[in-house]
């Protein structure tokens, strides 16, 4: 029997089935549903009051109605953090994803040792958000690092990459562009779903390799592609550990790695500030959400669904 | 039937969460008897390593004299102590006994956050403080913090540096900014682009902006917590700080700002990549161990060519107790030890300052190392003049505009003078917005 004859079957069976089934159910389903109602729902329902109020964290917060919201528009720090994420989302995600797509096409050749590298290129991934390659990017790009050294070797000057406002956010961005193992692991997948047959007819028919490229792999992956798009500029927007260990928690030097959730965090642990802090919370879900949406709207004139 | 369940299990969950607030609500009484039970203290503090070796000592000396009582300590940097100082005050899971900075005791107290010591003067014994250096932890007539030590600011000279260069040890008796400047290209000059003269100030605190004021007899803050800091002042600070920068008397910009933010034991001065660097006089001790050369201090310039000196007894820290704690008898009576305990003392030294209970202060100076020793005469003999006001509620956040200035300036992306109206600015639109 298979799963759908026994949904259907299910569906079929009497009401005193489908409540023995809804309670336990239920049961199982009782530590999401606190751990949503109190660790996601709540904070997120809170936040959007407190956004209405000036609230220091101890004392009890205080209403003082739409001032916050009016703050984002004059607050010039927000808007240099709002430029340097802007740069960092709108730079790294299409290099992380050519990358990806890259790799991926040159591992789909059916390479000997494909899962080794695959797994060699995925592995970035994993540890790239991570506490601790930040604190290896600092070293990696500190004076006394690995950069410098190999620059060193070639006669380049270097330079505290980290600690010059000119470099800092390329690091940054450097960074995310290394973990472009998980897109990848994706487009691999993508790829494998693609009929050879395609390609063996485009073949016969003299198409040269760009052409197969461009008009089989590419549209045909265009939904993953697109997917993995809205999925890496919401995660790169979200972006937070990286800066905040590369710069000691400053967003430094000058604001150069100052992210938009740092800024946040700092408005609400070093400031103290925590309405405002809510209310820059809600605004990025409104940058999001606007991204989110162009990025639909565009999906509409390059992403290919075959059927 | 099913949405019964929902609903019930809704608020049995809200309920739960409710009674465990209110649970959180209550403690005990700070003038009450010490308890008899098992009880569990948090404390914290930040510092480099040295510190936690020495204070973990004294936890256990305090913990075999109360074998009821177990005291957990959390450290960290100094960083990131305040981070998470700020999320677990929020949390309502603050550490029992902390560590408080001059910094921040204001904010967190108007905030009350921090228990008013005089409530549990039962257990806190205080006779032996100097009312001058009691004031300095008391706002409003509340002792929030009980001073630790004193420090004052000095001038960290790595003599072996200078003997290898064949550079003399500069009088400091009336020594100038500007003295100071030319001695370090001289090092620079010297150093080959390994090592450089002055470790640049501007990044780590602000204590150095406020005593060039001071030399000139102004201050940052005013009673009102007006920022009354002159311009000028401001500007001829970046100038110098640019003018170290540009004549190479410092390390380029970036490498400069690394190692300063590095941390103690990275800093130009730890790693003898600077032959003079502006500290705390009593980081000597710490400073000689991670760097392992001799290092001297020497007094401020530009004590001399002004109407005040600018150096003061700075009370290198608090411990203070939060207003929340469970156990704020208990919490006073460990900070009662750790003030007053002789033993206790003879373990901590000067590390924290030299200390502010002159019982102490006396009973350790057989004890003090050459370093130790080094900086408690400092502070006996380089005249000072009265501390500035407390840094006010909203300015914690002080030495990160200061250093964002300083990286502003260093980096050309903005004019020292320019960099000085935006940091007058931007520091009193923070006080005012913590009101």
């Amino acid at each position: 029997m298979s799963a759908l004859d026994e949904l259907r079957q299910l569906r079929k069976g009497g009401a005193q089935v489908r409540k023995g089934d809804n309670r336990a159910a239920f049961w199982f389903l009782a530590p999401w549903f606190a751990g949503l109602l109190l660790i996601t729902v709540g904070p997120v329902l809170a936040s959007f009051a407190l956004g209405f109020t000036k609230y220091n964290l101890i004392q009890p917060p205080r209403f003082i109605g739409l001032d916050n919201f009016a703050r984002v528009l004059s607050d010039e720090r927000l808007h240099n953090a709002l430029r340097v994420t802007f740069t960092y989302v709108l730079v790294s995600v299409p290099l992380q994803l050519a990358c990806a797509l890259g790799v991926a096409l040159l591992l789909n050749k059916g390479l000997r040792g494909l899962a080794f590298y695959r797994s060699a290129f995925y592995l970035p991934s994993l540890l790239g958000s991570s506490v601790a390659i930040a604190v290896l990017w600092t070293q990696v790009f500190g004076t006394d690092g690995l950069v410098n050294r190999v620059l060193g070797f070639f006669g380049v000057e270097g330079r505290g990459w980290i600690s010059d406002p000119d470099t800092a956010l390329s690091t940054l961005i450097v960074l995310n562009v290394w973990t472009f193992g998980s897109p990848m692991i994706i487009f691999l997948a993508g790829l494998r779903q693609i009929p050879e047959v395609y390609y063996e007819a485009a073949a016969i028919d003299g198409a040269s390799r760009w052409a197969r490229f461009r008009s089989i792999t590419m549209p045909l992956l265009s939904p993953i592609l697109f997917f993995t798009l809205v999925l890496q500029i919401i995660h790169a927007f979200q972006s937070f550990t990286q800066a905040f260990v590369v710069s000691g928690g400053t967003g430094g030097p000058s604001d150069s790695t100052m992210f938009y959730t740092l800024y946040l965090y700092q408005q609400g642990f070093s400031r103290f500030d925590m309405g405002y802090a809510s209310a820059l919370a809600w605004f990025l879900l409104l940058i999001i959400a606007a991204f989110t949406a162009v990025n639909f709207w565009a999906a509409r004139f390059w992403v290919f669904y075959d059927d | 039937m099913s949405r019964g369940v929902r609903r019930g299990a809704v608020w049995a969950v809200l309920l739960s969460l409710t009674a465990s607030l209110a649970a959180c609500a209550s403690g005990s009484d700070a003038g009450g008897d010490l308890t008899s039970e098992k009880v569990t203290l948090r404390f914290t503090w930040w510092g480099a390593d040295d510190r936690h070796k020495r204070t973990q000592q004294v936890i256990e000396m305090f913990q075999r004299k109360h074998p009821n009582i177990t005291v957990k300590g959390e450290f960290k940097e100094w960083n990131g102590y305040w981070d998470s100082l700020a999320t677990t005050m929020a949390a309502n899971d603050a550490p029992d006994v902390m560590q408080m900075d001059e910094l921040y005791i204001a904010s967190y107290a108007e905030r009350g956050a921090l228990l008013d010591l005089n409530e549990a003067e039962k257990h806190l014994d205080t006779a032996n403080f100097d009312q001058k250096a009691l004031a300095t932890g008391a706002i409003g007539g509340k002792q929030y913090g009980l001073p630790v030590g004193l420090g004052m600011y000095s001038i960290m000279a790595n003599l072996d540096l200078l003997a290898k260069y064949d550079i003399p040890v500069p009088d400091d008796t009336k020594w100038s900014w500007d003295d100071l400047k030319s001695i370090g290209d001289q090092v620079s000059k010297a150093g080959g682009g390994q090592v450089f003269g002055v470790q640049s100030p501007g990044i780590n605190d602000a204590a150095g902006l406020s005593i060039r004021a001071r030399q000139q007899g102004k201050a940052m803050f005013d009673a009102e917590a007006k920022v009354v800091l002159p311009q000028e002042i401001a500007r001829d600070y970046w100038q110098y700080i640019l003018d170290l920068s540009k004549s190479g008397a410092a390390a380029a910009p970036s490498v400069t700002i690394e190692k300063a933010s590095a941390g103690l034991n990275q800093s130009a001065t730890a790693t003898n990549t600077a032959a003079f660097g502006l500290w705390w006089n009593t980081q000597l001790t710490a400073l000689t161990a991670a760097s392992g050369q001799k290092l001297k201090l020497l007094r401020l310039p530009g004590e001399t060519q002004g109407p005040a000196p600018g150096a003061y007894y700075k009370p290198s820290m608090f411990w203070s107790v939060s207003a929340r704690s469970k156990h704020p008898a208990e919490a006073a009576a460990f900070v009662s030890f750790l003030a007053n305990d002789e033993a206790a003392a003879k373990v901590l030294l000067t590390e924290r300052g030299v200390p502010a209970n002159q019982k102490i202060r006396e009973a350790i100076a057989g004890q003090l190392k050459d370093t130790d020793k080094a900086a408690k005469e400092y502070l006996d003999t380089v005249p000072v003049s009265d501390p500035p006001r407390i840094t006010p509620n909203g300015a914690s956040t002080l030495d990160t505009i200061l250093k964002r200035h300083t990286e502003d300036v260093l980096f050309g992306r903005t004019t020292p003078d320019a960099a000085a109206a935006s940091f007058i600015e931007e520091v009193q639109s923070e006080v005012d917005a913590a009101r």
